[in-house]
Parts: structure tokens; C-alpha cells; sequence
């Protein structure tokens, strides 16, 4: 029984982990209803970010999120004047494209200036905290309170605000959002940026439980896809559900089925989801059945 | 007639000394296949880099019979692209020469690529033991096939520690982990069919996705099984997930023997901190009992250790002091032989080589089989004087500890304290 | 985007790009000039390109039946290439059955695995297909790895290297040529009747309005499977035809997203929903890349791939319609897709 609740709390808390760096791609999903397939560079670039600052300052990484987060606003910006907005009135693979060209662009530049090696910080907690027979990581459970805290955040900003009003409205329908006066172009550019944003924050405290190195973000953004078609596009508690339900059952399957067959339960439960329930965990009706918008 | 003779003498040697000191001055061109991007790439760039020592090295000491060894590239990022690239190496740039590729896949194609295009082919580290039981007649693999790995780790856990823990060798609960590619497959395979010849029982056996992000599932089983030692087979990025979660949950062992690439890439200690000491390494040795080496050999391991650590101001992994030790011996020991350089003269020389252990910078010699071995009459190139030993990671840096003859220091920290005292 | 043939098009000039189902004169030129190249033996030393272009045109072709006259894009398809090049390679290694019907089979394989995927992804458009298409090829891969004593797991499956008719195994890498330019005029030729016929456009209205389709009695489920599994079978061909030259396998590589963007990005660069968008698209990336890492690969490690990428990113966002779409603005036809 300890065993199974170790288990199920580490992939909760790894889930959240997971939820906290795709909640960018899904607010970006649901309101540009764009594929970024740069995504896993994103990441890596905000990883590397963040470890410089930790290794060069000596401070910790989520002190380092001060500085990560608005420069990656700014980045998140940039790449959506220069190549997604260019890209947006174009045919949809355009953009899908463009975004794969930017993903190998940032692996090998960060290869060239990076090098190969990984790159890792120091520990940061001596022990990890026990409740019991079970034993929680102190970085991961911190990971999981600001995911929390984020989410919580988020959803008061989509609920409260104009600027959250405005996100909705455009998630539900652009044209529409546009005829009501909302400045859909600059909702697009500002959700970008903050996703972005927060994907730099995810970085923040994935550092201090990942290496960095320039390929790494391959292996977290077929992930982050999966969350975020799972929990619903544009879904924020779908995107923290999904992330728990990819942690869960990476960590149960790796235990009573086999380790080797790694991510294979998550994408079969994908499949299953999308043929069953195909707007996603908790994804508005007709999401997925609503066409690209070109 | 003395101005006669000395004219014909003049004239003798003008003719016979252009076309010799022609070809003198004309490089050796050898095609070097290694990832140079994607996500094998630092091992790749590292070895790279001791290649190229080598390199910078014999054309100091003039080359090859006056000749200097030049290398071309070709980024072999993936099997496909090793294919392609080996094969743009041989039919455009001319090449008869290969050496690479650090990573069994990449090792499999370059391989057979060169063979179906004419070429002589020098694999410096890929162990798969596939690289050489498919008849091939041109591939020569210098460093350990796979099943040796597996080997020097269970041979020490059975003669070593067992002692250390004071348990019988056969009353050992000994853990199998192996990542699931072509490297972790082919050893984890070599180790459970020598511990059955040894009449183990091997108490855990479980492959895993090498791309996992969570290590909880499979340390939570093993501890579980609670063994006293644990072999893994990782590869960098896997092997630091691991021990963090190792550390996370609590799980401890008498002793762990890491397996190659993963555990004895030089920065893991920059990665885990001191959390490295005491682990074990069944690899190429990165350095060795000194004593074993030939003087001369010596010297040259001696210059290689400082200029490796002089341009990346970290001493060599043991592949990448393989990788060296191989092409070395490739240059000193075959190209001199050889005046056509076509790739059936080198098979001939390196088919003819007989060279101890000791012979080469990492302590291994060199006997190539060719389809006379016992066990496989398919094999051929394989190296049966190739050495995996078994180091350990100390404070300071790293000691080989097995096979006492090759030993630089007794293993130490056996059983290994747990993780609230280390 | 519309369907519009335009009959009264100024003549002479460039070369025009042809109409639907028509063969034009600069397809027939670029035939010849493929065959020549081929046959003559020119390029000697570039004849690995060639083949490669070759193969990857007809695979780009193949992509674009189901991606860009069905509409669905899929980012899945190395899960039908290895799905076709496992199936021949098992049987010709363990049951000596020659290539030559083995490709068949794995086509057969591949296109059933076509048809789940597209029953499977019967109510999702947009995102959700991709990502689906995505998930299921991932699926298979890690099947296919971990299926060892069927495929080889990770260390792969390898073919023989003697050269045999029989086997399909060749020594001159002309030979290997022709086989994949037939292998490309195949699949074009289907492509080109694809566009003429009935099917192709039931498949073109289900890709612009499915609603509309629907209502004007044309079965989208059935239009979509079809597609799919059609596309699926030749990309199975081109796998094993892959398997023939390369003469190893390894699941890890053949199976994996970064083919299948592959697939998907030829025919985006060369004009989707065009016939000769996917082979231009193939001739123009295929060499580029394989120059650019023979020139740069050693410079430093990544710089090639940094100037592909920019020259990509350059590419989608300058000539959005591709290559096709490109040259139809010079000849000033208007595109018919």
C-alpha cells in the first residue's frame, strides 16, 4: 500500500511539474489555435537561462524566475512578431512549419554556443521530506505549489479580468471577439508572450530536477501535446488535469506493467480519450471538431 | 666520366626521389563518422576531440612514413545519416579509410556502409556484438563487443565484493537495469547469459525507455527487491535522473556498478556532486595501472591525458581514451605497414597483428578473429585482447580497481553508505 | 482555398504548371531529364542524393494524397514507412521471401494500420488530428522497439549486403535509382488520376467543406479511410524500398516524429494539393540537406542545421503556397488548389 501511494503521489507531483511547463501551449493553443512545435525549445532555452543565472549569481532557480520569466515575455513576443504573426494569415501548415524550422534553428544554435554537455545545479535540499513510508522530493513538492498558485493565479486573471474576458472571448470565437471590439491581434501577441512566460517559469523548477543540454526539450514536448489535447485546448484545469493523469500513469504503468515501454500507457490513453471524449478532459464542445481557422 | 657518373647519379636520384617524395608530401585522408549533433553529440564531440590529438600528435612525430594523416568529417547523427554520410565519404571524397562512431547504432550502420562500399573500416568503441557477426571482411571493432562489459562488471561482483559484503558469491541478490537501446540491450543480454553460465539467478531484470523523465516507477521496484548490488547500464542524462531519484526515495545497495557511457562520462560529478564517490564503473579504463604499459606507450598515454585535459579542462571519459587508444594503434601499428593502402592490404596487416595487453594506451592488446572463433564462425574483426575493466569514482578523481593486474587501487566503500551519510 | 481551372490562361513562355489530371509539358521535360540522369550515369558521385530525392519524392507524393487532397494532415506516417519496411524485411530475413512480393504485403499492413488510424481519428480536425496522428505513431514505435524478437528491438534488423535480383539487393546504386524513380512515376501517375477521378474529388470536397460534402451525399468516414489507407500503402512501398537500399533497420530511427515531418514538410515546401508540389518540394530539400551536411557538418557542430533551418523558415513564411504556388504567381496561372 505505501508503495502504491508513493506511486500515485510522485506522478501527482511530477504531473504537476509536467502541467505547469504546457499551460503556456494551451493557452496558446486555445486562443491562436496554433501547433508550437518550438514548444520543447522554449523550455530548453528558458532552462539554459536559468541556470546561467544560477550558476553565474549563485542564486537559486526560482529566485532566478524574476529574471526568466518577463525575458522570456520578451523572447515569446519576438518570435511572435517575427514568424508567427507573418505565418498566421497564411495556410495552417505554414505556421506548423515555420515553428518546426525555429525548433531545429534553437537546438543547434544552442548547440554551437552551449556545446553538448549537461548541464546540472547543485542541490539545493540536502533530504528529501518524509510523511511517513513516503518520501517527497522538497524541489518537486515546491514545483507543485507553484503550479498551484499559478494555476490559481491564471484562472483569477481569466475570470476577473478584461484581459481574461478577452482571452475567453477569443477562445470561443475570434471573428465574433473581434466584432465585440476586442483588439484580437494584441490579445494574440500578449498570449503568446505570457505563455511563453510561463514557460519560462516551468523552467525555473525543472532545473533543479533536469539536466540541460540542447536536445532535451525532445523529451518533454510530445508531453506537453498530450496534456494539452487531454485536459482540452485553451483549458487550464484541463492542462493541470491532464498533467496529473500523465504523471499518474507514467509512474503506475513504469511500475506494474514494465519501465521499458515508457510513454506508450499515456498515448494509448490519449487515443482513447480523443476517440471517446475527443474535445479533451475538459475542453469546451465542438473543439475538436471545429476546423482550422483558414 | 666521374662528371658522367655523378650526372647519371644526379639524374639516378632526381628520378627516383620525385615520385617518393610526391607521394610523401600526399596526406592519408581517413574518414572520421561521429554524431556531431543531436542528442549524442557530447560523447561524440569528445571523442572527436581525442581523435584529433591523435592526430595532431603522429603528424608531429612526421606522420606515417613522411605522409600526415588528415581527417574528413561526417556528422552520423543518426544510423541513416551515417549511412549517407559514410557513403558520400567513400564514393566523393575518395576515402578507403574509416574510424568511428562511439554509439553501437551508429557503429552498426558506418560499418556496413563501408563494407558494401569498398572501404577498410576501424570501429574504435561501438560494442554491439552484431558490429562484427555478419561476415563482414572489412570492419575490425578495437574496443570490448558488448558482452565484455557485462562480464568485467559481474566478474568483479562475484570475485570483488561478494567478499566485501561477506556473502558467497552465489547467495548475491544482484539487479539488472538496462536502458532500452541498441548499448544498454546488447549488454544487458551479454549479463544475463553469463550470469547464467555462472549459475545466477539474476534477482531483478527490467529494461527502460532511455527518454524516461521519471525515475520513480522503476526505483520504487527496485527497492522492492532490495538487492545488494545493482548493475546499470545508462547512458549521462539517464543515469543522473536516476541517482537523483536513488537519493529522493531512500533506495541503497551494497555496491553499484554503473555500466559505460552513463557513469563515466568525466562531469558527472559536476552533475550529482559527491553523491559519484564510491560508485563503480565497468568501462574502458580511463587511466590504468602504468606499469602495464610498454614505456613508449606511456609517454604517449602521458601527452594525450595532458593535452585532453588542457583543451577540456576535464580528463578523458573511457571512451574517449578509447577512442585514442584505437586510432593510435591504428596509426602505429597498421598504416606503416601498409604501401597501397587499399582496403584488402590493411585487413591482411591488421588480420596479422598480435600485440599484448599493455600494448595499447588503455591497456588493451590486439587479436582480430576471422571466422576461426569458437564460438561464432560468422565473427570476424572482433578484438579478443580488448579490456573492459572496472574503476571507481574517489574523491580526487577515479581509480581502476579490477582486474588486480590492471588495478591502480583496491575498491573501497564497500557496502556503500547510505545516502544519509554520503 | 478554391478550386479554380482556368481554361483561358495565356499560353507560351515558362513552363506552366499543368491542370488537374493533365500531364503538362514541364512534367514530361523533367521525366526525361530524370531519366537521362539516371541512365547516363552524370552524376556519378552525387547518385545517393539522387536516389534519396527520388525516394522521398514519391514519399512526399504519397503523404499528399491523404495531407493535401484529403486534408489530413498527418504528422503519423513513419508508422506506415516502417510498418511497410519491417513487414518485407521480416519476411525476406526469416522466410526468404523475395522483396519483390514482400512489398506488397507490408503495403497491404500498412494500409489497415491507415484505416484504424483514420477510423480512429473519425471525429477530430485540426490540433487533435495531428496530435493524434502523432500519438499513434509513437505507439507503434515503442511496440515496434520493444517487440524484439519480431523486429530486432533496438539493435534493428539487418538485410544481407550481396547483390541479387531476386532480393532486390543491388551493387550499382544506378539501378538503386531507377527503382525509385519508377517507384515516384507510380506514384505520380496515381496522384495525377487521383485528380481526374471521382474519388479525388470526393476527397477534395471533404477537404474544403466536409458539412457541405456530406450533405451532397458523399461519405466522409469512408472518403477519409480510403485516403488514408491509400496513402498509407504507398508510403509502406517506399519504406520497404527504403529497407532495400539502406539494408538496416532501426525502429528508433524509421519510426520517429522527425520522419514524419519529413513527409509532411517536402509537399508544404513544394505546394500542397499540387502533384508536382511534393516532388519539386523533395528535390529542392532533399539535396539541400545532404549538401549542407556534407559542407557544414564539420565546420561546427549544428551550423548546418542552423542555415537549413533558417533557409526553411525563410522558405514557409516567403512562399507560403510552395514551390508550385510560387511558380504558378510567375506564369500567372492561377493556382488550382
Amino acid at each position: 500500500m505505501a508503495t502504491f501511494l508513493q506511486l500515485l503521489l510522485s506522478g501527482i507531483l511530477i504531473g504537476s511539474v509536467y502541467a505547469l511547463m504546457s499551460i503556456g501551449l494551451t493557452l496558446i493553443f486555445g486562443v491562436l489555435r496554433i501547433v508550437n512545435f518550438a514548444h520543447g525549445e522554449f523550455l530548453m532555452i528558458a532552462m539554459y537561462g536559468a541556470w546561467a543565472i544560477t550558476h553565474l549569481l549563485g542564486l537559486n532557480p526560482y529566485a532566478a524566475a524574476i529574471a526568466i520569466v518577463p525575458a522570456m515575455f520578451l523572447f515569446g513576443g519576438l518570435v511572435y512578431l517575427l514568424i508567427v504573426r507573418p505565418a498566421l494569415d497564411k495556410p495552417h501548415l505554414v505556421v506548423v512549419f515555420a515553428t518546426m524550422a525555429l525548433s531545429i534553428f534553437l537546438q543547434n544554435a544552442a548547440l554551437m554556443a552551449m556545446t553538448a554537455d549537461l548541464r546540472d545545479i547543485p542541490p539545493i535540499f540536502a533530504h528529501s521530506l518524509t510523511i511517513g513510508p513516503i518520501y517527497v522530493k522538497v524541489e518537486l513538492l515546491l514545483g507543485f505549489i507553484i503550479t498551484l498558485i499559478c494555476t490559481v493565479g491564471l484562472q483569477w486573471i481569466i475570470k476577473r479580468t478584461y484581459l481574461g474576458k478577452a482571452i475567453r472571448a477569443t477562445v470561443q470565437d475570434g471573428e465574433a471577439a473581434m466584432l465585440m471590439g476586442i483588439p484580437v491581434p494584441r490579445i494574440f501577441l500578449i498570449t503568446f508572450a505570457a505563455g511563453s512566460a510561463l514557460v519560462g517559469l516551468a523552467a525555473c523548477v525543472m532545473v533543479p530536477l533536469f539536466s540541460v543540454f540542447p536536445s532535451v526539450g525532445l523529451n518533454f514536448v510530445l508531453i506537453a501535446f498530450v496534456i494539452v489535447v487531454l485536459g482540452g485546448m485553451g483549458s487550464i484545469e484541463g492542462a493541470l488535469l491532464g498533467g496529473f493523469c500523465v504523471g499518474v500513469i507514467q509512474s503506475l504503468s513504469g511500475y506494474y506493467v514494465a519501465p521499458a515501454f515508457g510513454q506508450l500507457f499515456f498515448f494509448v490513453l490519449f487515443l482513447l480519450v480523443m476517440i471517446f471524449r475527443p474535445n479533451g478532459l475538459l475542453g469546451q464542445q465542438g473543439a475538436a471538431t471545429v476546423g482550422m481557422n483558414d | 666520366m666521374r662528371r658522367l657518373l655523378r650526372l647519371s647519379a644526379l639524374f639516378a636520384g632526381l628520378v627516383l626521389a620525385s615520385p617518393i617524395t610526391a607521394r610523401a608530401q600526399e596526406p592519408i585522408k581517413i574518414g572520421v563518422l561521429l554524431p556531431f549533433t543531436g542528442p549524442l553529440a557530447k560523447n561524440g564531440i569528445e571523442n572527436w576531440e581525442a581523435m584529433q590529438i591523435a592526430r595532431d600528435m603522429i603528424n608531429e612525430r612526421g606522420g606515417i612514413n613522411g605522409r600526415k594523416i588528415v581527417y574528413v568529417q561526417g556528422d552520423a547523427t543518426t544510423p541513416n545519416a551515417a549511412i549517407s554520410e559514410t557513403e558520400r565519404l567513400i564514393n566523393r571524397e575518395g576515402i578507403k579509410i574509416t574510424t568511428g562512431s562511439f554509439a553501437s547504432p551508429i557503429a552498426i550502420a558506418v560499418s556496413q556502409a563501408a563494407e558494401r562500399n569498398g572501404a577498410f573500416h576501424w570501429e574504435t568503441t561501438g560494442a554491439a556484438e552484431i558490429i562484427t557477426r555478419r561476415g563482414f571482411k572489412n570492419t575490425f571493432q578495437v574496443g570490448a563487443p558488448a558482452r565484455k562489459y557485462g562480464q568485467a562488471a559481474v566478474d568483479f561482483v562475484l570475485n570483488d565484493v561478494a567478499k566485501r559484503l561477506n556473502k558467497p558469491a552465489g547467495n548475491l541478490k544482484i539487479a539488472l537495469l538496462w536502458e532500452n537501446r541498441a548499448f544498454g540491450k546488447s549488454v544487458g543480454d551479454g549479463i544475463r547469459a553469463y550470469a547464467q553460465t555462472k549459475g545466477l539467478k539474476l534477482a531483478f531484470d527490467d529494461g527502460y525507455d532511455q527518454t524516461a523523465t521519471d525515475m520513480t516507477p522503476i526505483v520504487q521496484k527496485l527497492k522492492d527487491v532490495g538487492p545488494d548490488v545493482l548493475i546499470a547500464i545508462s547512458f549521462p542524462n539517464d543515469a543522473i535522473l536516476f541517482q537523483r531519484k536513488a537519493k529522493e526515495l531512500d533506495f541503497n545497495v551494497g555496491a553499484f556498478v554503473g555500466v559505460s557511457a552513463g557513469y563515466s562520462a568525466a562531469d558527472l560529478r559536476d552533475s550529482i556532486g559527491d553523491s559519484v564517490v564510491g560508485i563503480f564503473v565497468a568501462d574502458f579504463p580511463p587511466k590504468v595501472n602504468a606499469n602495464v604499459l610498454k614505456p613508449e606507450i606511456r609517454k604517449v598515454a602521458d601527452e594525450f591525458y595532458k593535452r585532453y585535459e588542457a583543451k577540456l579542462k576535464r580528463p578523458p571519459a573511457g571512451h574517449a581514451a578509447a577512442g585514442f587508444s584505437a586510432i593510435w594503434a591504428l596509426f602505429t601499428d597498421v598504416l606503416p605497414k601498409a604501401k597501397t593502402f587499399q582496403p584488402e592490404e590493411l585487413r591482411d596487416i591488421a588480420l596479422k597483428l598480435d600485440l599484448p595487453e599493455g600494448s595499447l594506451v588503455n591497456g588493451s592488446g590486439i587479436k582480430f578473429t576471422n571466422f576461426d572463433w569458437a564460438e561464432d564462425p560468422k565473427d570476424a574483426g572482433q578484438n579478443l585482447r580488448a579490456s573492459i575493466g572496472v574503476w571507481q569514482w574517489t574523491k580526487q578523481g577515479n581509480e581502476q580497481v579490477y582486474p588486480p593486474s590492471l588495478a591502480t587501487h583496491e575498491a573501497v566503500m564497500v557496502p556503500m553508505p547510505k545516502w544519509n551519510a554520503r | 482555398m478554391s478550386i479554380i481551372l482556368d481554361a483561358n490562361a495565356p499560353k507560351g513562355g515558362i513552363p506552366k504548371l499543368p491542370q488537374r489530371g493533365q500531364v503538362s509539358w514541364f512534367e514530361i521535360i523533367l521525366l526525361l531529364a530524370c531519366i537521362g540522369v539516371v541512365a547516363s550515369g552524370v552524376a556519378h558521385g552525387l547518385m545517393d542524393v539522387i536516389v534519396l530525392s527520388f525516394l522521398f519524392a514519391g514519399l512526399a507524393l504519397a503523404w499528399n494524397i491523404a495531407g493535401g487532397y484529403a486534408g489530413l494532415i498527418s504528422f503519423g506516417h513513419s508508422a506506415f514507412f516502417g510498418v511497410g519496411a519491417f513487414t518485407s524485411t521480416i519476411l525476406l530475413t526469416r522466410h526468404d521471401l523475395s522483396p519483390w512480393i514482400g512489398i506488397w504485403i507490408g503495403a497491404l499492413i500498412a494500409a489497415a494500420f491507415g484505416s484504424i488510424l483514420a477510423i480512429i481519428c473519425a471525429r477530430l480536425r485540426g490540433p487533435f488530428f495531428i496530435l493524434s496522428t502523432l500519438a499513434f505513431a509513437e505507439v507503434v514505435r515503442i511496440i515496434a522497439l520493444n517487440w524484439a524478437s519480431l523486429t530486432g528491438g533496438p539493435e534493428g534488423l539487418s538485410i544481407p549486403p550481396t547483390s541479387s535480383l531476386a532480393d532486390m539487393v543491388f551493387a550499382s546504386k544506378s539501378v538503386y535509382a531507377a527503382l525509385m524513380l519508377g517507384y515516384l512515376v507510380v506514384v505520380y501517375g496515381i496522384t495525377k488520376g487521383l485528380e481526374a477521378s471521382r474519388f479525388g474529388y470526393y476527397l477534395f470536397a471533404i477537404r474544403d467543406n466536409e458539412d457541405a460534402a456530406a450533405a451532397a451525399g458523399v461519405n466522409p468516414l469512408a472518403g477519409r479511410a480510403a485516403a488514408m489507407a491509400l496513402s498509407a500503402a504507398l508510403t509502406g512501398i517506399g519504406g520497404s524500398l527504403f529497407a532495400q537500399y539502406f539494408l538496416y533497420l532501426d525502429p528508433t530511427y524509421l519510426i520517429s516524429p522527425e520522419l514524419s515531418f519529413q513527409f509532411a514538410l517536402l509537399p508544404a515546401v513544394g505546394g500542397l494539393g499540387t502533384a508536382i508540389g511534393p516532388v519539386l518540394g523533395s528535390f529542392l530539400i532533399t539535396p539541400l540537406s545532404e549538401l549542407l551536411r556534407s559542407y557544414f557538418g564539420s565546420a561546427a557542430a549544428g551550423l548546418h542545421l542552423v542555415i537549413y533551418s533558417l533557409g526553411l523558415l525563410g522558405v514557409m513564411l516567403y512562399f507560403p503556397s510552395g514551390l508550385a504556388g510560387a511558380l504558378n504567381k510567375l506564369t500567372r496561372r492561377r493556382p488550382f488548389s
